[in-house]
């Protein structure tokens, strides 16, 4: 398929009318010095059929959703309710500026104060941000916050404790505030080793960060002891809660004993993925800490909202205006679509994937011999090298997502699958008969699996060359000079 | 008394020789074999020093990033700079073209030296890592 | 409302194949458990959803805007949304298994290309949050590309940006600095300025290099670079800004689309995701994410940043509109906006406002109303459904105009400002 810069000049027709200067031939620009004025746009002009075609056929090159079982684990690729995508685009919402007077932006700021009830009602927390962007985002916040908070105590603590099935954001999050990581590895029941925790866990410890339940699926089995420790040392428990479609209405992390949380919007809480976001990653505290939220927050006066810009103890803001104020529409429906009944979502996420285990648990091996909650990992070690990867391009042979693979870190060729509640049975059924068949497959016939997959738009790609010999963008004529194919490039430190 | 064209290893996968009283550093064909097809690597500057075990360049994969450290104390003279448009000599030719660094050791001892892997003791040692992963 | 499949009889031969009588026995090591029942609201339907929700929106009030500081109100054509919603698109998440994700890849490979044509970078990635946190990550780019701490920022910096930017770099250990020296890491210009004021900023990347230091330009109205020469030509190595303009509502204030292009020395500090074209084992054009190995999920600690997640759904969006806009269409709507702005400015002058740009601007521009009377004009402009600016000291107004406004539009804002001189 080509891209949008091959096409042949048409007339876009998106030219609007202008005032009767332009007609008159004056240059509109006239006010303008030239050497302000660019020389040339090479952008592409094409007609909006043409638009229309060129999108509508490579989106039939994706896979999502709402086409078929999507199984990618620590994502929970959930039903987006369409419901949620009406509300989002009503006039009132959409096309409310954000510097408008508060009288105007009342039903905004209740919307905003009404999640952040319900988002403190599922987690124990005490107050929550809605700015973060994403979850790596709200992670970096609370980093920020035990940042702020220790600088104000005046106590030296530079380390971040984390498990070694983290997720790679959680010491990404850390190096950007200058934290240094401490990775405690997991016991064999797939738990943080707490021995090794209390080794390493001294008064330079700022923050413990866990994902509860863990990337492997399992819940932490010693959380309250874990939290104990951090507390009597000083240190803030914080929950990386990518993993809160476990727990909803069955245990908050506020009572498991952390102090702080994030809320990735677009995983638990049903908002669409988009290909790769947006999303948005709520940040909630315990009271404590509700001071080193960023500004402004929405306080509710009688009938009224109006918001606090002061900035308290918080760093700051960490991003342009309120939030990803579509995302948080979204989710807010997702929330009172369910109402009391929400802990049915989680129920139901760990009953499919604990049937899912089972169905598989025979032909793949299962590295922890336990109940899971919403997910799983299996390692496909016993097919071999690289058997992850191949098992999971030869399942989109068989119309299926694969799951997550070589995650966790710590699963030699990991395939980390989780179903979510919205799959039927049936689905289910289905998905471990495939997995089954290239189990099947890789023993009698591996160089099928090996060359897979064979019925999409494209057949296996050379990632190599694609690092080796970069191609990053469409070069037009305008910049004849630079070379289609680049060669490798580097920087010197 | 160091012995000239003697090779080296260290635990975490560098080798090193010493050649006109400069060290030649690179990595081993089990680490380029791990890594798998090298993408491109980040080199240190000219003059700077690192001591022993210090991070001083970065190779990236297509699905790894990984530290290369200094065997040595000493200074950086030179660097292979030829691996900026061409990483895939470090796959193809470990011990060669894909040499990394130059480096004027401060103070290298035969012993320090000495105390590195040799090639027999490097060969065990990274049996014994193949059977722990098993 | 429920989105749970599962029938009973399936439920209890679940059960069975799994080796437990009920859900309980599987959430039994939960522990602490949450014995009360969550006091969220009674469960609503589509219907109940539907009402309430509009009922909620009607409480908002949508003004005609004179108005941008960051978000701007353009028109959107409405086939962008139409693409947006298909499921292929909206659905999926990011395409770490490529064959099964050409679409996001080649619209991703799309965009990084019109952020560098409208640029003049060399590289861009796949999209950062939005505006300000990418100016904040692209000092994390220059601090680790130079290994050096302090900031330089030109005034005229949008206000919230400059907040973010602070909290950045406190929490980075990062310090804001009023020299341009040797150990300065990055020199930041937006462009056209917070006022709206255009310049040509060659002595600025002039200075900037000088010392070493890296030149960030911020663009926070893009459809400026319709006409306005691409940074890339006065020596930026980095340019980043907010997308928004192109092809997405204001909404509040998100989600938005922050964009991120630097030159090629760059490339392995950029943040963020980067489509490349390849080719698969038959030699046919394909697309996949490329330099993996510089993301947190490779690089954890070592990394530059932390983000996964961007905003590839509004990346998508703001690739349709320039698609369908293309190049007159773009050229087209910033003729317009700067056109009325510039006639908006000149019936203000000739009311007693007084102009306050230094320098030349494109659509948005400051003016001091006759003294005493911003406030009231606000309140006369707001009582007849006008937002008209943002009022800043001093009787000062910020006001912004796009192809939305009307020459009607501009007729009512005068005869409406002019009813509320105080005199």
């Amino acid at each position: 398929m080509k891209t949008i810069f091959e096409y042949e000049e048409h007339t876009t027709g998106h030219v609007y009318d202008i005032d009767d200067k332009e007609k008159k031939g004056e240059d509109i620009l006239t006010g303008l010095p030239k050497d302000l004025i660019r020389k040339e746009l090479p952008l592409p002009n094409v007609s909006e059929v043409t638009v229309v075609r060129h999108y509508t056929n490579i989106s039939r090159m994706n896979f999502g959703v709402d086409i078929g079982f999507y199984p990618l684990g620590s994502c929970t690729m959930k039903y987006n309710p369409k419901i949620n995508e009406d509300v989002a685009r009503l006039d009132g919402f959409k096309d409310l500026h954000p510097l408008s007077p508060e009288s105007c932006i009342q039903g905004s700021l209740q919307l905003m104060w009404e999640f952040e009830q319900d988002l403190k009602k599922i987690t124990g927390m005490d107050a929550f941000s809605l700015q973060p962007a994403a979850g790596a985002q709200g992670e970096l916040l609370g980093i920020m916050i035990a940042k702020a908070f220790y600088k104000q105590k005046n106590e030296k603590r530079t380390k971040i404790i984390i498990p070694d099935s983290a997720h790679g954001t959680n010491p990404a999050s850390a190096g950007m505030c200058k934290f240094e990581t401490i990775t405690i590895p997991s016991d064999s029941r797939g738990n943080m080793d707490i021995y090794k925790f209390k080794e390493l866990l001294k008064h330079d410890v700022a923050l413990v960060m866990l994902t509860n339940p863990n990337t492997l699926g399992l819940f932490e089995e010693k959380i309250l002891e874990i939290s104990d420790l951090a507390h009597s040392n000083g240190s803030f428990m914080y929950c990386d809660g990518a993993n809160m479609n476990a727990l909803l209405g069955i245990s908050r992390p506020s009572d498991q004993g952390f102090d702080m949380i994030h809320l990735n919007l677009h995983k638990t809480f049903s908002t669409p993925h988009g290909g790769g976001g947006p999303g948005a990653g709520t940040v909630g505290v315990k009271s404590f800490l509700e001071d080193y939220l960023p500004p402004p927050r929405v306080i509710k006066q009688d009938d009224k909202f109006t918001l606090d810009h002061s900035k308290r103890k918080s760093m700051g803001r960490i991003r342009y205006s309120y939030g990803n104020f579509g995302m948080l529409v979204r989710a807010y429906c997702y929330i009172k679509s369910w109402g009391t009944d929400i802990r049915r979502v989680s129920e139901h996420a760990i009953l499919n994937a604990n049937y899912l285990l089972s169905l598989l648990k025979d032909d793949y091996e299962l590295p922890y011999n336990r109940i899971c909650a919403h997910e799983f990992v299996l390692s496909s070690k016993k097919f071999g090298d690289k058997s992850a990867l191949n098992i999971a391009k030869r399942l989109m042979d068989y119309g299926f997502h694969p799951p997550t693979i070589y995650f966790p870190l710590i699963v030699r060729e990991a395939l980390m699958i989780e179903p979510t509640e919205t799959e039927s049975k049936e689905a289910l059924d289905r998905f471990s008969v495939a997995l089954r068949s290239i189990a099947r497959e890789i023993k009698e016939n591996p160089n099928i699996v090996k060359g897979a997959p064979y019925t999409k738009s494209i057949g296996r790609l050379d990632e190599v060359a694609a690092a080796r010999k970069p191609n990053l963008r469409w070069i037009t004529s305008s910049r004849p000079d630079e070379k289609k194919d680049r060669g490798g490039l580097a920087i010197i430190r | 008394m160091l012995m000239i064209e003697d090779i080296r290893f260290t635990k975490e996968h560098e080798w090193i020789i010493i050649k006109d009283g400069l060290a030649v550093i690179g990595i081993s064909d089990f680490a380029q074999r791990e890594l798998g097809d090298i993408v491109s690597i980040e080199l240190p500057r000219v003059g700077s020093r690192f001591g022993y075990m210090q991070a001083m360049a970065i190779i990236d994969s297509v699905k790894t990033s990984s530290d290369i450290y200094s065997p040595l104390d000493g200074e950086v003279v030179e660097i292979n700079e030829e691996l900026l448009e061409h990483p895939e000599w470090i796959n193809q030719s470990p011990y060669e073209s894909g040499w990394i660094v130059k480096m004027k050791p401060s103070n290298m001892q035969a012993e320090e030296f000495n105390s590195l892997m040799t090639t027999e003791q490097y060969n065990k040692f990274i049996g014994e890592m193949k059977k722990e992963k098993e | 409302m429920d989105y749970i499949p599962t029938i009973k009889n399936d439920r209890e031969e679940m059960l069975k194949q799994i080796g437990v009588r009920s859900i309980n026995d599987l959430i039994v090591d939960f522990k602490p458990h949450f014995n009360e029942k969550l006091d969220l609201s009674k469960p609503m339907s589509e219907l109940e959803l539907v009402e309430h929700m509009t009922s909620l929106s009607q409480k908002n009030k949508i003004l005609k805007y004179f108005i941008g500081g960051g978000s701007y109100n353009h028109y959107i054509p409405s086939a962008v949304n139409h693409l947006l919603m298909r499921g292929e698109f909206l659905t999926g998440y990011t395409p770490y298994q490529a064959e099964m994700n050409q679409g996001t890849l080649h619209a991703m490979y799309e965009f990084q290309s019109f952020i560098c044509l409208l640029t003049g970078m060399d590289v861009a990635n796949a999209s950062m949050y939005e505006g300000s946190s990418a100016l904040a990550e692209a000092v994390l780019v220059s601090s680790s590309y130079n290994g050096r701490n302090c900031v330089f920022v030109k005034d005229g910096l949008n206000p919230q940006y400059m907040e973010v930017l602070k909290t950045y770099c406190e929490a980075a250990d990062l310090k804001l600095s009023n020299e341009i020296d040797e150990n300065t890491t990055c020199v930041i210009a937006q462009n056209p300025d917070f006022y709206g004021n255009i310049e040509d900023l060659q002595y600025i990347s002039e200075q900037a290099h000088r010392t070493g230091a890296i030149f960030i330009t911020c663009i926070v109205e893009p459809t400026s670079l319709a006409i306005l020469q691409p940074p890339g030509n006065y020596g930026a190595d980095i340019v980043v800004g907010e997308g928004q303009s192109f092809g997405i509502p204001v909404n509040f204030g998100g989600p938005y689309l922050g964009f991120m292009g630097v030159r090629d020395f760059l490339l392995k500090k950029i943040p963020g995701r980067i489509c490349g074209m390849t080719t698969d084992s038959n030699g046919n054009k394909g697309f996949v994410l490329t330099f993996q190995a510089r993301e947190q999920h490779i690089r954890r600690e070592r990394a530059t940043s932390n983000i996964t997640t961007n905003v590839a759904l509004m990346a998508l969006a703001s690739t349709i509109y320039l698609a369908l806009m293309g190049r007159q269409g773009l050229i087209n709507v910033a003729k317009i906006s700067y056109s009325r702005a510039h006639l908006l400015h000149n019936k203000l002058m000739s009311s007693g406002f007084k102009a306050m740009n230094k320098n030349p601007f494109y659509n948005e521009f400051l003016m001091k109303a006759p003294e005493g009377s911003s406030e009231n004009i606000s309140s006369n402009l707001l009582k007849n459904g006008i937002l008209g600016g943002i009022n800043l000291a001093e009787d000062k107004i910020l006001i912004c105009c796009t192809e939305m406004n009307t020459v009607q539009d501009i007729e009512s804002f005068i005869s409406l400002a002019k009813e509320a001189i105080v005199k």
